[in-house]
């Protein structure tokens, strides 16, 4: 497992990570796991992320209210509040998990929250 | 309906501390309604302890499974033979499913997931109120339906304390009156007359205070 851990939905990143990576845009450790909608998402892949091996777990979704699913990214970001309450109970930093939002297809603001973790991590 | 919340994962952790092999059981009634036990919450708590265990260097093999309810034999009684196979059984149902399982399943150890914390209605997402503290002997007729038993601070039956301000308790002031509530509620309806009418001294052997209840039908009975 990587060290960094990104939950996208189909409609934020438009870019192939690898490219990212090519360029030195983010880091080498990033994995990103592209979710049909970040509203899929569901409390147990964030915390089975760390379980596995991440150090710091993001998700990026559409701006709330232009999600392409209405109410996805909504849902996404109140299971990473309850994820944050979970490893603030397991005496872990509630900061390693944070939601992102971004326009339909910008990689910029998924490149930035990649960054972001890293520095928390 | 039954109103519980998950116990801190602090203390389901040491609970588990020497187990190896664990199940967790979530129910289908009312803690999975008020999002407490049922199955989305055990995926999580399964997530949860993995991790935690992870974190302090143990190893723990969870299994999860949820029953449609845990206070009816039909539904526990197959439980014995599963659950006996792990080190323990992780129950989320409410108090009443943890020891039925108990009474039920003789070869597994349950343990519960969750603190039942009370009767009450769903307010609104994630916001629960409590209502009714099953007193056995209802007087919601006497009190515009509005329960003095369980929404006084101090289950008084005619009226409220000296310190009722404002509308408020003086437990605390984020706290309705109940007694406030009647007042206006039975004004409204016209019948403040009633309240003139002093209740008796309550029996509180119906609520529990005379031993643990047991209700039968006969005409149902087998
Ligand atoms: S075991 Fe408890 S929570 Fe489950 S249905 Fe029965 S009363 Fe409700
Ligand atoms: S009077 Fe008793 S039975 Fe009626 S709502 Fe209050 S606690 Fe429940």
């Amino acid at each position: 497992m990587s060290k960094i851990k990104g939950f996208c939905c189909n409609y934020t990143l438009s870019v192939e990570v690898d490219a990212l990576k090519e360029e030195g845009l983010v880091p080498e450790d990033l994995e990103i796991e592209r979710l049909p909608c970040t509203g899929r998402l569901e409390v147990p892949e964030i915390l089975d992320a760390f379980t596995q091996g991440a150090e710091a777990v993001f998700v990026v979704g559409c701006q709330v209210d232009k999600c392409h699913n209405l109410s996805g990214s909504y849902r996404a970001s109140k299971r990473v509040k309850y994820a944050k309450k979970i490893l603030e109970e397991l005496d872990m930093n509630p900061d390693l998990v944070e939601m992102f939002f971004a326009g339909r297809g910008e990689t910029e603001p998924v490149v930035e929250a990649a960054r972001t973790m890293a520095s928390r991590a | 309906m039954i109103i519980a919340e998950r116990k801190p994962m602090k203390e389901l952790l040491e609970m588990v501390s020497d187990v190896k092999k664990l199940l967790i059981v979530g129910c289908r009634g009312c803690v999975a309604v008020c999002s407490a036990g049922g199955d989305k919450e055990v995926s999580i708590l399964s997530a949860a302890l993995r991790l935690g265990v992870k974190r302090a260097g143990g190893e723990i093999e969870i299994h999860e499974d949820t029953l449609v309810r845990q206070c009816d034999p039909e539904y526990i009684d197959p439980l014995n033979d599963k659950g006996a196979k792990y080190d323990a059984v992780l129950s989320m149902a409410c108090g009443v499913g943890v020891n039925f399982v108990a009474d039920r399943c003789p070869d597994v150890n349950v343990l519960p997931a969750l603190n039942t914390t009370f009767y009450g209605a769903n307010l609104s997402s994630g916001e629960w109120k409590e209502m009714c503290a099953g007193c056995g002997a209802c007087v919601l007729h006497l009190t515009g339906g509005l329960c003095p038993v369980a929404r006084c601070a101090k289950s008084l039956s005619n009226g409220p304390c000296g310190g009722s301000q404002g509308g408020r308790c003086e437990i605390n002031p984020d706290v309705d009156c109940i007694w406030q509530q009647i007042y206006d509620k039975l004004s409204s309806m016209n019948r403040k007359e009633e309240l003139r009418q002093i209740m008796p001294m309550r029996d509180w052997t119906t609520a529990g205070h005379g031993g643990p209840r047991r209700r039968i039908r006969e005409d149902l009975l087998p």
